[in-house]
């Protein structure tokens, strides 16, 4: 091993070329795949954390009668079909010792109306407690302008990107009740209006999805406008409101029709035995308006009385785990609970939830990963074609070794020492600038706005991420590198008979 | 006793279409001991011959016995060993391993064999002395003459004490003063370590140094005298 490894060496510095050409190959792989793995890691963390951390938690609870697990995005802005069972799912979460914290939550696309033009935009609402919703996500926003509702208020927060999206659009700067415009955080085509600047601090909406197509128009007062921390142009299209609010906008029963209306309902169908229950539905008195509405309630209308919030009609149930909870397990725990309790909802993991950017994420994922694959074939290609061409101008030499008494073995092992001496050294060093490389770029804080960048920087800005199986997938690449380049030299020169070095004199 | 045992030897080499008859037939016997020079001219076949006893090259045909093993239907890995063990090689060209020093490709058949690092030094180092390169022990193939560098070839060839050292032209490519000095250090190797020298040559001022002479003519052996 030492002789082999003694020759591999010398050969390496009388062919210092050569070696130099291999060592930058590698050395620019190494640190290529380093930084790649850095990038990967950093992104499918920044997705988790930001995602987890930032907007819907580990695990999702959606509808049985849910089609999608995506709930985030929705394609075509598809209705989440309505969860009418919260009561009886909130004693099943409890019993879960790995669930931290559950939070019920509206979330369905909503129109916007513009009362001037009678244009309508669109916006995704999430109806949810605040003080709940503050618990579970306790600094995934920060408020830039006005305040965070106060307990039971009706509000509604919105956020900076879509303020931006919807001044280019209705030509209106929304502002916080009784808050005054902040020149620094006005759009550059908002700033262009000065003073005439048109502003609105309320927001007509109307639950307008696939599958409800409500008439209920609602004015929601904007208590505050949000920017998230991450993910800012995702997020961002999210307004947040008051559960209740949510409900009245999308025909829901709202915790107060439930303690209001339903006893009153339910003695008429206790006295209407065998009557015609439709026209009972068809009452004004338990319509908040509209065709759509009535259906939806029917839909959603639990059994018996109502009195809490709780009570009402929600869409999904963000939950976060314990720290150190197992994932995997943990959700098939969760949905077998789920199952058995007949809580007509199912558990889906965050990624499958949040549809198009988990899949982003797993496509830019796939993408990096086939870059930094296509980076070890060419990195492969070069090498072998440089170890092949030097074992073939080393025909006398090896052929002369091969008659004195070596083996083909030797051979094939003095040029893998040579190859792993160069990965050694050339990738060793290529890893170690890409680890650094790694940890220096965040502090360099490169920020992005685009959509795309942000999920491939897992947040604001980029971010990659080395973690010591990082380290080690890299090394276990070039090791790789090494072995599929060294093969083929190692068979070529191994093939090298003596009477071919002969023949070559 | 004969260490070589040759009988009817042919060697055949595919040019295209045509089959080219390099040996036709030969018959051979080689003491032990022996200091034995193959002459013929160029394309006579002596190269073939030397390459076929020295396991480098395969019979057509025929019986070759070396050591009293019959080499013509061994594998790779088994003529391998014998080369190491049994066969020491003189090339034309020295041959010797650029990165290595002098010292380093003597010793180099030993560590083949895996002696270990002391003992294979401590053989090197004698045969250097043996063959009068003690002042250049550390030097590289580059930096020797072409006289010195086939005294390293012939140090490595008898540094594992191997039955036959096989020599293929050993001073075809040294002025005829070195020439004669690596014949003589050949002489006196072949005296001091028993060991049996096969050496080609088509140079008529080389064969005054032959125990025995073999001409060898078209791929057959003209009037070769009987071995001991």
């Amino acid at each position: 091993m030492k002789l082999m490894l003694t020759i591999a060496w010398r050969n390496i510095l009388r062919h210092r070329g050569k070696s130099l050409v291999i060592g930058a190959i590698l050395f620019t792989g190494a640190f290529l795949m380093t930084v790649g793995n850095g990038v990967i890691t950093g992104m499918a963390a920044g997705v988790e954390t930001n995602i987890v951390n930032g907007f819907m938690g580990d695990v999702v609870l959606v509808s049985d009668a849910q089609k999608s697990d995506n709930i985030l995005l929705p394609l075509m802005g598809s209705s989440i079909e309505p969860i009418t069972s919260y009561k009886r799912i909130k004693p099943i979460l409890a019993a879960q010792p790995y669930i931290r914290h559950a939070l019920p939550v509206g979330k369905n696309l909503a129109m916007m109306l513009d009362e001037k033009t009678d244009t309508p935009g669109f916006a995704y609402l999430i109806g949810a407690d605040f003080e709940e919703y503050r618990k579970m996500f306790p600094d995934n926003f920060k408020v830039t302008e006005g305040r965070y509702p106060r307990p039971g208020e009706r509000a509604m927060l919105f956020p900076t990107f879509a303020r931006g999206e919807f001044y280019n659009f209705y030509n209106i700067w929304f502002l916080p009740e009784g808050g005054a415009v902040v020149k620094e955080h006005l759009s550059k085509e908002a700033l262009a209006a000065g003073a005439a600047l048109p502003v609105s601090s309320s927001v007509v909406m109307m639950g307008m999805t696939s599958g409800i197509n409500s008439t209920n128009d609602l004015r929601f007062p904007i208590k505050g406008i949000v920017e998230y921390k991450a993910l800012n142009q995702i997020f961002g299209h999210f307004c947040l409101v008051d559960i209740e609010s949510y409900r009245e906008c999308l025909g829901y029963f709202t915790a107060a029709d439930m303690a209001a209306q339903v006893p009153k309902e339910e003695k008429k169908l206790l006295a209407l035995e065998g009557a015609d229950l439709d026209s009972m539905f068809g009452g004004e008195d338990m319509m908040v308006s509209g065709a759509g509405a009535a259906r939806e309630k029917k839909k959603a209308a639990p059994s018996g009385a109502a009195k809490t919030a709780e009570d009402g009609t929600y869409n999904a149930v963000f939950i976060k785990l314990n720290p150190g909870a197992t994932y995997k397990r943990a959700l098939a725990s969760l949905n077998a609970a789920l199952t058995q309790g007949q809580a007509g909802v199912r558990a889906v993991s965050w990624n499958k939830a949040s549809g198009p950017i988990g899949s982003m994420a797993v496509i830019i994922k796939v993408a990096l990963f086939l870059f930094v694959t296509l980076l070890f074939c060419v990195a492969v290609i070069i090498i072998v074609n440089t170890l092949t061409m030097a074992a073939i101008e080393r025909t006398a030499e090896i052929g002369m070794m091969r008659a004195i008494g070596a083996h083909k073995t030797f051979i094939a092992g003095m040029f893998l020492g040579e190859t792993a001496i160069l990965s050694a050294v050339f990738g060793g060093f290529g890893i170690t600038a890409g680890v650094v490389a790694v940890r220096v770029i965040p502090l360099f804080r490169i920020t992005t706005t685009n959509d795309i960048l942000q999920i491939l920087y897992g947040g604001n800005f980029f971010h990659p991420l080395l973690s010591l199986s990082g380290v080690a997938l890299t090394v276990l690449q070039l090791l790789a590198v090494t072995v599929a380049a060294a093969l083929y030299p190692m068979r070529v020169a191994g093939g090298i008979t003596p009477l071919e070095a002969i023949a070559r004199d | 006793m004969n260490i070589i045992e040759i009988k009817d030897l042919k060697k055949d080499y595919p040019l295209g279409n045509t089959i080219v008859p390099a040996l036709r037939g030969v018959d051979l016997s080689v003491a032990e001991g022996d200091f034995m020079s193959i002459i013929g001219p160029s394309g006579s076949g002596k190269t073939t011959l030397l390459n076929v006893i020295g396991c480098i090259d395969f019979a057509t045909h025929g019986s070759v016995k070396v050591g009293g093993l019959e080499i013509t239907a061994l594998d790779d890995r088994r003529v391998t060993d014998i080369r190491l063990h049994k066969i020491g090689f003189i090339f034309q060209t020295f041959n010797l391993i650029p990165v290595l020093n002098v010292i380093e490709n003597i010793e180099f058949p030993l560590l083949l064999m895996k002696r270990t690092a002391a003992e294979a030094r401590k053989r090197a180092s004698q045969l250097a002395e043996e063959v009068g390169l003690n002042d250049h022990v550390r030097h590289r193939p580059a930096e020797l003459s072409g006289g010195q560098r086939q005294r390293v070839a012939i140090a490595r060839a008898l540094v594992t004490n191997p039955d036959i050292v096989l020599a293929d032209e050993p001073t075809a490519n040294l002025d005829s003063v070195t020439g004669a000095s690596i014949l003589e250090l050949m002489k006196r190797m072949n005296e001091i370590e028993k060991t049996t020298f096969i050496f080609s040559t088509h140079d008529a001022n080389v064969l005054k140094y032959a125990r025995r002479i073999v001409k060898i003519k078209d791929g057959l052996i003209e009037g070769a005298p009987a071995a001991a």
